[in-house]
């Protein structure tokens, strides 16, 4: 104990090389345990997706290409697949349940999707949870309502019953919209921490009433308008659609069911088991958080580095406070573990200014972060993976601060008790 | 117990690979004696306080500190025994500045069971042994025992430096070229000091300096070149 208040004394001595080490380290190792934050939460929210789909099915391209537009809502479709395909494989025997998809739309950045009430009865994310309606209900009969997900009804402040225009395509600042053909808001999800809450949610028959009087990819003019009454008394049944969800009566059917698909003659489909395609993409990923986590790993043993550079550093000019240690009586054992004590004491209050810095950090950035990046992160005491990377920190500077505990050791039997000047 | 405090006989002392240093016949210091060893820099002054503290070992003859032969103990058994009968005073920057005046001068307490046990006889506590021994040595006032170590005058940092040799009573105090950065008049009322609580505590004095004028206010004076067979003439 009392080598440890020396310790911490000597230190205060040199206050300001002590504050730059320590603040040095604690920012390495707050940036070591956000990288590792934001990785698991990625990873998480990542594998939270989707879950309980058997089998994703569009048209034929790459089965990341199709993960991508059909669950996550990014890139698009390179075609479309034919309604009576649908219809087939959801009256498959195989099949419990499906869930058709129709994408293209958007509204102010977030993507619009076409699908079934089967989608609110039997899509699953997490651990199989179903979406929850928070407020209002699922679209009905109307073709032009419009469910939000909640980052949706949040971001853009939308309460039930107002309306809004969708527009064509899927960028963010769209020319052409549908604003003959107004939706009005029925209903808004729970969060889900998933692609669900940034999306708007319509009916297969709203998004073909939107489309009823297009041609070649323009939107009627004149004579051609069909005006949103009209549209309500046409039928809506759409024609084509982007992708499909199975869910199938027993799982062992799946290989069988999705070699099918792929080789089902009526047009070329793709059939992708979800998560098989998660582990695809994730690996993709993968390679570039490993390599973010290395790089931060790397930041820690700078940090470290520079605490033996300014221990080692300071080792000279303190042969002094060795000498007269030495002669009140420490022995050379003493002198080593006052300097381990030092490394050990610099390490801990930079790992625990990192604590504070990182929760500082998400405290000041977590709202911002899942608004934009659909990631949450909490504000949990550190996971016992996090205090084994920190018990790893404290340790290495245990074995770091051994150098120059030997180098004093060796200099105070070399020196003695007497002060050369 | 004979009355011998320090007993050297046929010491002799060369660092590595270099001409022999220190040859010593004999030489004895009594308990309680206070004695002027006049050494000139390079005469192997240091090397010899480093062989009394037991720091280095003599390549023959022995040392007896207490009737106890240094060389039979071991590395760190030695220096438990420095801290436990010796006391040391050095020529300046003697003290730790990072901590108070109480704190240096309670230093040895913490690595001496034996002194902190003798300082809580003497005195009832560390703290009070500390406070007692300041103020003989002319630091009464009270605020000055926690202020830090580096604001005190070089005169008050030796006294510090005098009281953190005494405490705990060490039947030994060597002392080295302590009064170099005082001047005159302070020298002789340092030693003064010193004498006194030496006496006080029944402790020997092994006092090294080069400056001769000091040599008459001690029982007995040396020459380390008398002393030491090894000296080269140049320096007797």
């Amino acid at each position: 104990m009392y080598l440890l208040r020396l310790a911490l004394a000597s230190l205060g001595n040199r206050r300001f090389t002590a504050l730059l080490t320590v603040f040095a380290i604690a920012l390495s190792v707050c940036l070591l345990l956000a990288v590792e934050r934001v990785r698991t939460e990625a990873r998480a929210s990542f594998a939270n997706t989707i879950s309980g789909t058997d089998l994703i099915v569009g048209a034929r391209s790459g089965s990341v290409n199709l993960l991508l537009y059909s669950v996550f809502r990014i890139g698009n479709a390179t075609n479309n697949i034919r309604w009576d395909s649908f219809e087939r494989f959801a009256d498959h025997r195989q099949v419990k349940w499906a869930i058709p998809i129709s994408l293209g739309d958007s509204h102010r950045g977030y993507r619009v999707m076409g699908t079934s009430p089967a989608y609110f009865e039997h899509f699953r994310y997490a651990r199989s949870q179903p979406l929850q309606i928070g407020q209002g209900r699922a679209f009905a009969d109307d073709p032009f309502e419009v469910v939000l997900g909640a980052e949706v009804a949040k971001a853009l402040d939308y309460r039930l019953g107002e309306e809004l225009v969708l527009a064509h395509g899927v960028a963010t600042i769209s020319l052409v919209k549908h604003d003959d053909k107004p939706f009005s808001v029925v209903g808004i999800l729970e969060r889900t921490g998933t692609p669900v809450d940034r999306t708007l949610h319509i009916s297969l028959a709203g998004m073909e009433a939107l489309h009823v009087d297009w041609q070649n990819g323009m939107p009627a003019r004149g004579a051609g308008v069909v005006s949103a009454e009209q549209a309500r008394s046409l039928d809506l049944q759409p024609k084509q659609i982007t992708a499909f969800l199975l869910g199938l009566n027993s799982k062992i059917a799946t290989f069988s069911l999705q070699r099918e698909l792929n080789e089902f003659r009526g047009e070329p489909l793709l059939a992708i088991l979800p998560g098989v395609a998660l582990q695809e993409l994730w690996s993709l990923m993968g390679t570039a958080e490993k390599a973010l986590f290395v790089v931060s790993l790397f930041v820690v043993l700078t940090g470290l580095i520079g605490m033996l550079t300014a221990i080692l550093t300071s080792l000279n000019e303190r042969r002094r406070e060795m000498a007269i240690l030495r002669s009140v009586g420490a022995r050379p054992w003493h002198i080593a573990s006052l300097l381990i004590l030092e490394a050990f004491a610099l390490a801990l209050a930079g790992v625990l200014l990192g604590l504070l810095l990182l929760y500082l950090g998400i405290v000041g950035a977590q709202g911002h972060v899942q608004a934009n990046y659909g990631l949450y992160l909490p504000l949990d005491l550190p996971t016992a993976y996090e205090w084994a990377l920190l018990g790893a920190i404290l340790s290495a500077a245990l074995l770091m601060g051994c150098v120059p505990a030997w180098r004093a050791y060796r200099q105070s039997l070399a020196d003695g008790l007497s002060i050369r000047l | 117990m004979s009355s011998a405090l320090i007993s050297l006989s046929n010491l002799g002392f060369a660092w590595p690979g270099q001409a022999q240093l220190l040859d010593i016949p004999s030489f004895t210091l009594q308990r309680g004696e206070s004695l002027f060893l006049k050494g000139p820099s390079g005469s192997g002054k240091t090397t010899l306080l480093g062989l009394l503290g037991g720091v280095q070992t003599p390549n023959r003859g022995s040392i007896r500190l207490l009737d106890q032969e240094l060389s039979a103990l071991s590395a760190s058994a030695r220096d438990r025994f420095r801290v436990d009968h010796t006391g040391y005073i050095f020529q300046q920057f003697n003290l730790l500045p990072f901590l108070s005046v109480r704190e240096n001068v309670e230093l040895p307490c913490h690595f001496s069971r034996l002194r902190a046990s003798r300082a809580i006889q003497r005195h009832g506590s560390i703290d009070q042994a500390a406070a007692t021994l300041l103020a003989h040595l002319g630091l009464k006032e009270p605020t000055l025992l926690e202020r830090r170590a580096d604001e005190l005058s070089i005169g008050q940092q030796q006294r510090v430096a005098a009281a953190r040799a005494l405490i705990g009573q060490p039947e030994l105090v060597i002392a080295d070229e302590p009064t170099s950065a005082l001047d005159f008049d302070a020298r002789e009322a340092f030693l003064q000091l010193l004498f006194a609580e030496c006496r006080e505590a029944g402790a020997s004095l092994l006092f090294v300096s080069h400056d001769q004028s000091l040599a008459r206010l001690f029982d007995r004076s040396l020459s380390l070149a008398e002393l030491n067979r090894a000296a080269t003439p140049t320096e007797v």
